[in-house]
């Protein structure tokens, strides 16, 4: 029954466990779902945000910075070295020699400030914006002589400009000289607006830097293809723009004349990191949890599951052994599963009560058909009731068990029943039968075995009934089996029949006295009946056997509480001696 | 010769400083005007001893003339240590640093323009011209000046400012009698 709902369905284990699990896991990977889209979009907000914030703060910061260089380039202008040589080339004109050691005294003033500055290019020129001296790597774009334009503050402060040297933008300071109240040159700190300087910038600004000069890109630290997009697109002082397919976060750092130095950040790029280490998180968190449901739903199928797997294993057993005495024990599991049990604890007993009941009925019929049976015949009247009470005593008196002597009991009860086959005419017969008669006897056990065989409840009494003719020596019928071959009860109940059949009138003899027919026994011993259960039934109180209608043979009765006046000794004598007694029987 | 230059107001330039140049003295762009006779000549005359005050982070007066041969003297009337030097050709100087009280003088040889500094304060200056005679003066408040005993003959006259530039005239001198030439100058005076 079991292979056949293990071939047949899933486990209900399996089934409870997959379904927890599906429902959980479902729960789960959308939660996990949608947990994974709002923690992207919030931090691609955040990281807008961020960069937003950190380019206003870097703008900030390089805004200081240029106010900060301004004001240094101021502090070097003030040098008086330079201011001096400075006015007076003015008053050496016309002396070249002179002149040109001005310069050179210049130059030297520059170079030193170069070295505190660690400006690409560091130039004096005077107030035309004729170069005298320059220094720093770049001082090839502005050698003396060359022309620079001026932009002139009113106030004579310093002026953020953009010059193109040599066909390079440079983004430069330029500082008055002032003497007195008198501007007498002009001092440039000049950077040139190149990758470099991007690059560097960028660095600093943790963000792409382009610099744009007249809507054109002159300078930048991105790759080749945003440089391209960048081309022709009007960046917003502050905010989001998209370039090619990333979004970016544009700030304007400093404008100056045409040319614009913008921060650019890839928010695409920088949200994939973050999102990507978050994504990573989630999945942990998410492989976690989705571990945790198969724990869980173990946990949830094994409490469902196992009471019912409890239940049915042992409905199983209980089938198996065709046992249904024990009630099914509770599993405790739930309480519906304890009512299913209680009912059919409740239906099991009442069931066994009805079969019970049916078995009584039986029995009480088949008592009535033994003793309608025995009744055909009034010199076997009452046999059958004899045979079982003595088949009893025998079987206490062999101490076996209270179930063995309702078996015993119920078996002699019904040992004749096959007689009903048999006709009357051969049963009732008063003279000797004839060797086809006695054939038509010897078949009752058989035939009571086969009336008896559908009753399944008798099952332990058919062999009683068919082997209660069996005799130690083989010589029995129907099977002829021998010595221990056949059962205890059937041989029991042989004995019993043997001694009721001797102590019973019949119509061609009289009842033989119980000593004559105890004799009788213990001479056939071990031929025809078995030497324990002889001995079994010697050793019985002379009430029990002695047959109540024989009135005759109870003067012969002697008045010990023994059977016979055999000695033990004798007994176990002819027992230990049961060949000899054969061979004399022969 | 003559220089192009932009006045303006310092104050802007040097934030956070004060100087006493502007206000505290009556000052006018004709004390730093000389006229002289630009005529190539050489007629030795008597050393001078000027002084140029070293006054508030400032040379006063900010132009002197003298012949050659002459010292002038830079007193520092200041609580702060001064500076004296110059990068001019016609005489390449640098007297130290000295403290209040202190003076150092130079003697001019060689005739020119000879522009003064001090190496502690880049906003002053001064300047010293030169001359191989003694015919030149500086002109008054009302821009008069007089030139005496200049020899007769056809001279070249000039009158120069250091950012203004130059104006020279012909002038022709005769023995007793005086000549009066007029020049004129873009000058702009501070308000």
């Amino acid at each position: 029954m079991t292979a056949l709902v293990a071939s047949r369905s899933p486990r209900l284990l399996v089934k409870v466990l997959c379904f927890a699990f599906a429902v959980i896991g479902c729960v789960i990977v959308a939660v996990f779902v949608l947990f994974s889209w709002q923690t992207n979009a919030r931090l691609t907000r955040t990281v807008v945000e961020n960069m937003e914030a950190s380019q206003q703060r870097f703008a900030g910061i390089d805004s200081r910075l240029r106010r900060e260089h301004t004001l240094q380039a101021m502090a070097l202008a003030e040098n008086p070295t330079l201011k001096a040589a400075v006015d007076t080339y003015y008053s050496e004109r016309g002396n070249e020699q002179e002149l040109g050691q001005l310069r050179s005294t210049i130059e030297t003033e520059l170079v030193k400030l170069q070295q505190i500055m660690a400006v690409p290019a560091l130039s004096v020129t005077d107030v035309r914006g004729v170069v005298l001296a320059s220094a720093g790597p770049n001082k090839e774009d502005w050698p003396a002589g060359a022309r620079v334009p001026l932009r002139v503050e009113e106030n004579g402060a310093p002026v953020e400009t953009v010059v193109l040297r040599n066909g390079h933008p440079y983004s430069a300071t330029a500082v008055p000289l002032v003497l007195g109240r008198d501007v007498v040159g002009e001092f440039f700190l000049a950077s040139p607006l190149d990758d470099g300087y991007a690059v560097n910038l960028a660095a600093e600004a943790r963000a792409d830097i382009a610099i744009l000069l007249d809507g054109r890109v002159i300078a930048s630290s991105t790759p080749p293809t945003l440089r391209r997009a960048l081309e022709g697109v009007v960046l917003p002082l502050s905010g989001t723009i998209v370039l090619g397919q990333d979004e970016y976060v544009v700030q304007r750092l400093s404008s100056v004349d045409s040319a614009s130095v913008y921060a650019l950040g890839s928010v695409t790029t920088a949200a994939r990191t973050a999102t990507s280490e978050t994504g990573w998180v989630l999945l942990l968190a998410g492989a976690g949890a989705l571990l945790m449901a198969v724990g869980g739903s173990w946990w949830v199928a094994r409490t469902v599951a196992r009471p019912i797997d409890r239940l049915s294993n042992s409905l199983a057993t209980m089938a198996k052994a065709r046992d249904f005495d024990r009630p099914l024990p509770p599993t405790g599991g739930s309480r519906e599963l304890d009512t299913l049990t209680t009912t059919f604890n409740e239906l099991r007993t009442a069931v066994a009560l009805a079969e019970a009941e049916s078995e009584a009925t039986y029995l009480g019929v088949i008592g009535a058909l033994a003793a309608a049976l025995d009744a055909r015949d009034p010199y076997t009247a009452g046999h059958s009731q004899r045979v079982a009470d003595l088949s009893v005593a025998i079987g206490r008196q062999m101490q076996l068990s209270d179930p063995d002597i309702e078996t015993l009991r119920l078996g002699a009860l019904l040992h004749d029943i096959g007689k009903i086959g048999v006709s009357d005419a051969v049963l009732r017969k008063p003279t000797k039968l004839t060797a086809e008669e006695f054939e038509q006897i010897k078949l009752h056990p058989t035939l009571g075995a086969r009336i008896l065989k559908p009753l399944r409840f008798l099952d332990a009494q058919l062999a009683i009934v068919e082997l209660h003719h069996e005799r130690p020596d083989g010589r029995g019928y129907p099977h002829g089996l021998k010595g221990d071959e056949i059962p205890l009860f059937a041989r029991i109940v042989h004995v019993a029949d043997a001694f009721d059949a001797m102590t019973s009138a019949r119509a061609y003899r009289g009842a033989l006295p119980v000593s004559t027919a105890v004799a009788e026994l213990w001479h056939l011993i071990g031929i025809d009946f078995d030497p324990q259960v002889v001995q079994a039934m010697a050793s019985l109180p002379v009430a029990l056997i002695e047959p109540p209608q024989s009135s005759e043979a109870a003067t012969d009765r002697p008045p010990s509480r023994a059977l016979v006046q055999f000695p033990t000794r004798v007994a176990t004598h002819t027992a230990q001696h049961g060949q000899v007694a054969l061979r004399r029987a022969e | 010769m003559s220089h192009p230059a932009r006045r303006l107001a310092t104050a802007g330039a040097y934030p956070g400083r004060t100087v006493g140049i502007q206000g505290d003295r009556d000052t006018s762009e004709l004390d730093n005007v000389v006229v002289f006779v630009s005529s190539p000549m050489r007629v030795d005359s008597a050393p001078r001893r000027v002084t140029i005050r070293q006054t508030n982070e400032e040379f006063i007066p900010h132009v002197v003339a003298v012949t050659t041969g002459s010292t002038v003297e830079f007193p520092n009337d200041d609580l702060i240590f001064h500076n004296v030097f110059s990068l001019s050709r016609a005489a390449t100087f640098d007297l130290g640093r000295y403290p209040r009280n202190a003076s150092k003088g130079r003697t001019f040889t060689k005739p020119g323009v000879i522009k003064v500094f001090c190496h502690l304060h880049s906003h002053m200056s001064a300047i010293v011209r030169v001359f191989s005679h003694p015919y030149f003066a500086v002109p008054n408040r009302e821009g008069r000046f007089t030139i005496p005993n200049v020899p007769a003959g056809r001279l070249e006259v000039t009158a120069w400012h250091e950012r203004a530039g130059e104006v020279t005239e012909q002038a022709i001198i005769e023995d007793g009698a005086a000549t009066e030439l007029t020049f004129s100058l873009p000058l702009t005076d501070p308000e």
